[in-house]
């Protein structure tokens, strides 16, 4: 069974949908009628731009181009979280690059290496959606984590140093704040995986009954993606807050009040 | 001659394009207990905040038994220290965690059985046994000051430095803690405007918000 083409002529027919929501928009005078309508075009550019770019990506199946793929999609997720968590851009620009390369690369390759029979890294096709779904999610999970992590030692700035005054290393006295970022980061998955299936059927397995496949096969992917992405999101929250630390504090354990924007 | 357990010279310190410190000194003996006082913003408590490392001074030097403070050395100098700061922030947690977390740290693990004299602190600075089971956010200001005051006493250091420690005190639990102070052999550096822990003090140093320094 092969997946359905959608010709743009057809495509309109859900541009139609949009006529609803407009009216309701303007008939209540919600004032985000001009958000919305550029937001719908922006979607539709960068979405057009992505497949065209795809298609050439797909056609390669290099190992580079796909790599380089991934890097750019990294950096931009980098830099979102960087905006995201309301920090100075440059302190941490590095160290989350290389906790979001970790987060993605080690369930990727797992996924691609050992849960698939017949893929490798030059595939693409999963290499390039899989590795999306998982970076989406610790991109997600990362914003919630550093800042929260940051945020709640600003907070309780005092019992904190106290934990240094009475003898603790920089490590024993951000322990606990690392693990409130991470229960606050982790939850959503968490959550999101108890509930999976009754709710509504999650993109992937969607994405991949929609390709053909049965939904038994279907299912099974849609586990793996979970896991990938729990163990993604766990990676990049404690190598986001491990690895930013250095610059976060200084020597004498103190927290920069210069990282924060506000 | 020994050396001073707390050698402050020329300290320098800016906050905010503003100076709080200017060419402070002062040296402290081993086992002497120095008051200092003088009106707020005259940065006394800075000078506590110095020494832990909490606060980086423009200029100036700080020994702590000899050790010059330095982003490696303050590490181990902090182990060497108790400190109670102004109304003490303990975290979210009962007080028996509380008392207990100090000597989760490896610096302190060996330090544990102290962990016994609980009941006798408890007992001279007037709180029940009850206390332990209460949130720390339950407890009155007199209570946390009290808590922060047994925490830092229980890992038994060199060197105690108290911010203010009795401004949510009454008279009668004031009076305790002076005389609990008194059989402390540490050297501590007092921070108070409350006259009556002048008595607990070899020396009182009068520190003005103009950056005099007058010895007493």
């Amino acid at each position: 069974m092969n997946i359905q083409d959608i010709t743009l002529l057809r495509l309109a027919a859900g541009y139609g949908l949009l006529i609803f929501p407009l009216a309701v928009m303007l008939w209540y005078r919600i004032p985000i009628v001009g958000r919305t309508v550029i937001a719908v075009v922006r979607m539709t550019v960068q979405l057009l731009f992505v497949g065209l770019y795809l298609q050439v990506v797909f056609r390669q199946n290099s190992l580079w181009l796909n790599l380089a793929w991934l890097m750019v999609m990294i950096l931009v997720a980098d830099v979102s979280i960087i905006h995201g968590c309301e920090f100075r851009l440059r302190i941490f620009l590095t160290p989350l690059f290389l906790a979001l390369v970790a987060g993605t690369a080690i369930p990727l390759v797992v996924f691609v290496g050992l849960i698939l029979k017949d893929a490798s890294l030059t595939d693409a096709q999963y290499v390039i959606p899989i590795g999306g779904m998982i970076l989406g999610n610790c991109l997600r999970a990362d914003i919630i984590g550093v800042r929260g992590f940051y945020e709640s030692i600003r907070k309780n700035e005092k019992a904190y140093l106290n934990c240094l005054a009475q003898g603790a290393t920089l490590s024993e006295a951000i322990r606990p704040y690392i693990a409130l970022a991470c229960q606050s980061a982790l939850a959503p998955t968490i959550a999101s995986m108890a509930t999976i299936g009754l709710v509504s059927l999650p993109g992937m397995m969607t994405g991949v009954i929609l390709g053909g496949a049965t939904p038994m096969t279907a299912i099974l992917y849609q586990i793996a993606i979970m896991l990938s992405i729990f163990s993604g999101t766990a990676i990049t929250i404690i190598l986001g807050i491990l690895l930013t630390t250095r610059s976060g504090f200084s020597a004498y354990g103190v927290l920069h009040r210069s990282l924060f924007v506000k | 001659m020994s050396q001073p357990a707390i050698d402050i010279s020329n300290l320098t310190v800016q906050i905010d394009g503003q100076t709080i410190l200017q060419d402070f000194s002062l040296g402290i003996d081993l086992g002497r207990k120095v008051a200092l006082t003088g009106p707020s913003g005259g940065g006394k408590s800075t000078i506590l905040r110095c020494i832990l490392g909490f606060v980086e001074p423009q200029a100036g030097k700080i020994f702590v038994s000899g050790q010059s403070l330095t982003a490696h050395s303050i590490w181990s100098v902090r182990k060497r220290i108790g400190y109670v700061a102004q109304e003490p922030d303990l975290g979210n947690a009962t007080v028996q965690d509380v008392l207990h977390r100090p000597f989760q740290y490896k610096a302190n693990q060996h330090l544990s059985g102290n962990l016994d004299r609980l009941p006798d602190w408890f007992k001279r600075f007037g709180l029940n046994a009850g206390v332990l089971s209460k949130e720390v956010g339950h407890l009155s200001g007199g209570e946390k000051q009290r808590i922060g005051l047994i925490s830092a006493l229980l890992l038994e250091r060199e060197i105690l430095l108290l911010d203010e420690i009795s401004s949510a005190l009454d008279k009668d639990n004031r009076q305790a803690v002076i005389e609990a102070l008194k059989n402390v052999p540490a050297t501590m550096m007092i921070v108070t405007h409350d006259e009556a822990f002048f008595e607990l003090a070899d020396r009182i140093v009068t520190i003005q918000p103009v950056r005099e320094e007058v010895g007493a």
